[in-house]
């Protein structure tokens, strides 16, 4: 029970200003020349959209249906020719070194043409962030130059993570729960390395990776303390692909079924073991593990915030479009007020879904966020304007030295509080929900707006609805979301609060 | 619930139930890969066997002489499996309806007796549409006791593949529209590839392109708006049936799935989140239940305002759906969203559901005219 001077201060406790405004908190002490870089990113998105996206996303999505095997290899290609597999990667690890947030920004472009095929260009940050947010930079240096040097050879290497299982979903995104899930993925330490027998579902774009960052676990029993995460190649033996899910859509994007069977893995490619806890300071394990978790899904769930608003923003345009040439009862249909308030609903929808995932990323740019350090201006316009050689003959063998893990340890894992985490973690969920409700109701919006037109899949509207609604689900379900918003933005500063302990 | 009341109507029910899941589940994904995989044909000959595909129509006219009540209580209980066999009947009702609100009974007559199957028995109509606000319509042009009907129409549910087709024309010189009867076998009539939409793929659309093409008028030239007007309240209980019964459907697989599922070492039910979005869509299937019982009536029994009570039950209950199966599909989390469950397909289908007979914004803006008027 909460008691009455406990509910008493619980408006006091709640939306503080500084805990829902991070925009003005970071604004000042952004470098300026993140605006320019992002307007320079959003600019080569528009303009794949025109070149690659806008004339092939309906095309491709109709060969889906009539080949459920097709794989987006072509557009894979085409990404990686446009450079956007290294956009986001740190200079450090041989990328381009766009500011980070700025990918939220592409994230909305590409998917206000085709939400799948921005998951094709883009599912390959959820690894990245998996792998970085191991705080292992020797393997991590390791992929991601291959990620560049797949880039200047034209042959694409990406990287996708593996979380999810047949028999657990939500479960493997939370840690308080993961103990009491139905496990498979099993990591058993041998001489040398690791042995990995199970399977992983639902993975977005696993067929056409190079790496997939896995998620295991050395004791199915007590994963909260007993997870290992890898870097696992295509190919590896032990490892196969299973089925190729066949979705309602997003088409363009393969979702697939990751098979282990005595899949030995080296530890030079384990990315982090959580009993190997040297260099990690004082946390307990579980809370460390749960920490790894927020991480990515800091970065993660804003984007994916993104992904809604970009679906929101094309059913609203391709909605516009319509009602700007089709007459309904004898006059345009932009000119009747029910369409008016309709067309002002769902432009209200998009910029509240974009305010919400740039906040999100406000927050994880303040001290302990994961963007923090990149943003700081000396450290911003150092990796700006330093030669690509200091970068890559001189600072990146550093990053094979235990002590250069350490630094990085000590600043992202053991400098981040509990509250920043919270902070940050909570307003992914929050964004995410937001962004991706607003793509499916734009989504209905624009199906009724255009009756029958709407129907046809060759207007796109219906394609949109299509592809939102797996957004609602992915990332951890909005029900999810939910629970992890309360957890940490509401329920933290209430003792009594307990979540998953019905 | 009909049935209970009007227990009459059981064995309609008991018949739709038995024949969507003798004939419709195990196949759905199967049947719903159409344009990209075959058309159900085999199903729809045993609907058309099976008496399905002339519930409403005048046992003079070699049909069973229901009322709307029982084609409601059947293509509730298709729907629950798969709501493409009820866009059939559907659409072909709502053609018959078209005509016999036209005086056409004699032509129906001629349809329904000369039929050697379903598909010369079957009628295709734009069902996706209200004539009257579309730009569509074709020109029809009166050469000596016949008329010759030329342009575009689009998404002629069924078009191409039934025997005859009910398509609105304006005629040249005239104000409002007049539907016209034409053979799909007949010259000058081409038509599009099947049209790949959003849902109720089994139940096929097409554009239908005339170059003066031989139409029969179905009741007075320039009544169109009046049949339609007729027909569409009638039929808006049925759009209600249907959605009551995807929706139906869509509950019952989310309560299964939501026993079976773990979460956390239980149940997923056992959540109360859960749980509370499962509790809102058994209120929602309940209450739909309820709403297509007092259409149906209403409709029936021509109390007063039963147009206005049938578009009601059809605006509310196609809401509802879309946020039902919504839901429906998170439940089941990732696996509501693959093709292998039944979840993300009755999402499609919801809202198609919603678009027919016409843009649903403006039968709610037609249905408080109607109101302010005091039909």
């Amino acid at each position: 029970m909460i008691s009455p001077e406990g509910s008493k201060s619980l408006p006091d406790r709640e939306s503080r200003f500084d805990e829902s405004l991070f925009s003005l908190q970071a604004m000042p002490k952004l470098p300026r020349g993140m605006l320019k870089e992002t307007r320079k990113a959003v600019a080569l998105a528009k303009k794949f959209n025109d070149e690659v996206v806008r004339p092939h996303a309906l095309e491709i999505d109709r060969q889906t249906h009539a080949d459920p095997e097709y794989l987006p290899w072509d557009l894979v290609k085409k990404a990686n020719e446009w450079g956007f597999y290294t956009m986001f990667i740190p200079k450090l690890f041989g990328g381009q070194g766009f500011n980070m947030p700025a990918s939220a920004y592409v994230v909305e472009e590409l998917s206000s043409a085709c939400v799948g095929i921005a998951n094709v260009v883009f599912v390959h940050y959820l690894g990245v962030a998996g792998i970085l947010a191991s705080w292992n930079v020797s393997l991590a240096n390791k992929i991601f130059r291959e990620v560049v040097r797949g880039q200047k050879t034209g042959k694409p290497c990406i990287i996708s993570l593996a979380l999810t299982e047949p028999g657990a979903g939500t479960d493997v995104e939370e840690n308080e729960l993961i103990d009491r899930a139905r496990l498979n993925c099993h990591a058993e330490k041998v001489k040398g390395g690791y042995i990995v027998n199970g399977s992983k579902i639902f993975i977005s774009m696993g067929h056409v990776s190079e790496w997939c960052c896995l998620i295991a676990y050395s004791d199915l029993k007590k994963a909260s303390e007993n997870t290992v995460t890898f870097a696992v190649r295509t190919g590896t033996k032990g490892f196969t692909f299973g089925k190729h899910e066949d979705k309602m859509g997003q088409r363009a994007c393969p979702a697939s079924e990751l098979i282990f069977e005595d899949c030995f893995i080296p530890d030079e490619y384990v990315l982090r073991d959580s009993r190997i806890r040297e260099g990690f300071g004082t946390r307990p394990i579980a809370d460390l593990i749960e920490q790894y978790i927020h991480f990515v899904v800091s970065v993660t769930r804003p984007a994916v915030g993104a992904f809604g608003t970009g679906v929101a923003r094309g059913a609203y345009e391709t909605a516009l479009k319509f009602a700007g040439e089709t007459e309904v009862d004898g006059k345009l249909l932009i000119n009747h007020e029910w369409a008016q308030a309709m067309l002002a609903e769902m432009y209200k929808n998009v910029v509240i879904g974009r305010l919400s995932y740039t906040e999100a990323n406000y927050a994880n740019g303040l001290p302990g966020g994961i963007y923090n350090i990149l943003q700081r201006k000396p450290v911003y316009y150092y990796q700006k304007y330093a030669p690509k050689f200091i970068f890559n003959y001189l600072i990146s063998p550093l990053l094979d030295f235990e002590i250069t893990q350490r630094i990085f340890r000590r600043l992202f894992v053991d400098s981040q509080s509990m509250e920043v985490q919270q902070r940050c973690s909570g307003w992914a969920s929050l964004a995410k929900i937001v962004g991706t409700d607003m793509g499916v109701k734009n989504s209905q919006m624009a199906v009724e707006l255009m009756g029958q037109a709407g129907l046809r899949h060759e207007r796109g509207a219906e394609k949109f609805l299509r592809d939102s609604k797996l957004l609602q689900i992915y990332e951890g379900t909005n029900q999810l979301n939910r629970i992890n918003l309360f957890n940490n933005l509401i329920g933290s500063s209430i003792p009594q609060a307990r979540s998953f302990d019905e | 619930m009909l049935t209970t009341i009007k227990s009459e109507l059981k064995p309609f029910e008991d018949l739709a139930h038995n024949f969507a899941v003798r004939e419709l589940t195990a196949n759905r994904k199967v049947n719903d890969s159409y344009p990209f995989g075959p058309f159900f044909d085999p199903v729809v000959a045993r609907a058309y066997e099976a008496g399905l595909l002339g519930i409403t129509v005048p046992e003079e006219c070699s049909g069973a002489g229901q009322g709307i009540g029982a084609l409601c209580v059947i293509l509730d209980r298709i729907s629950a499996v798969d709501a493409s066999l009820s866009g059939i009947i559907f659409t072909n009702v709502l053609a018959q309806e078209i005509m016999l609100a036209a005086g056409g009974k004699d032509t129906l007559k001629d349809i329904m007796g000369q039929a050697t199957d379903a598909r010369s028995t079957l009628i295709a109509y734009p069902a996706f549409c209200n004539p009257g606000e579309t730009q569509t319509r074709l020109d029809a042009v009166r050469t000596g006791g016949t008329y010759s009907l030329s342009g575009t129409i689009e998404y002629v549910v069924l078009g191409g593949m039934a025997g005859h087709a009910l398509v609105p024309a304006r005629i040249k010189g005239q104000d409002g529209y007049t539907f016209f009867l034409i053979d799909q076998g007949g010259k000058g009539l081409t038509k599009s590839e099947p049209i790949f939409s959003l849902g109720l793929h089994a139940c096929p659309g097409v554009d239908l392109t005339l170059a003066g093409v031989e139409g029969r008028p179905v009741g007075k030239e320039g009544d169109g708006a009046r049949c339609f007007d007729h027909a569409s309240d009638r039929m808006h209980a049925a759009v209600a049936a249907i959605q009551c019964g995807i929706m139906k459907g869509a509950f019952q697989e989310a309560l299964s799935y939501s026993q079976e599922r773990f979460q956390g070492g239980r149940e997923i039910i056992n959540w109360s989140a859960l749980r509370m979005l499962l509790g809102d869509m058994a209120v929602q299937a309940g209450i739909a239940d309820m709403v297509v019982s007092g259409a149906a009536m209403a409709v029936d029994q021509q109390d007063p305002q039963w147009g206005l009570s049938a578009r009601a039950a059809a605006l509310h209950l196609s809401e509802l759906a879309c946020k039902l199966t919504t839901d429906g599909i998170q439940i089941l989390g990732g696996n509501g969203y693959m093709k292998d469950y039944g979840q993300e397909k009755r999402f499609r289908d919801a809202k198609q559901v919603q678009a027919l007979l016409g843009l649903f914004p403006l039968r709610k803006l037609g249905l408080v005219s109607a109101m302010a008027k005091g039909q």
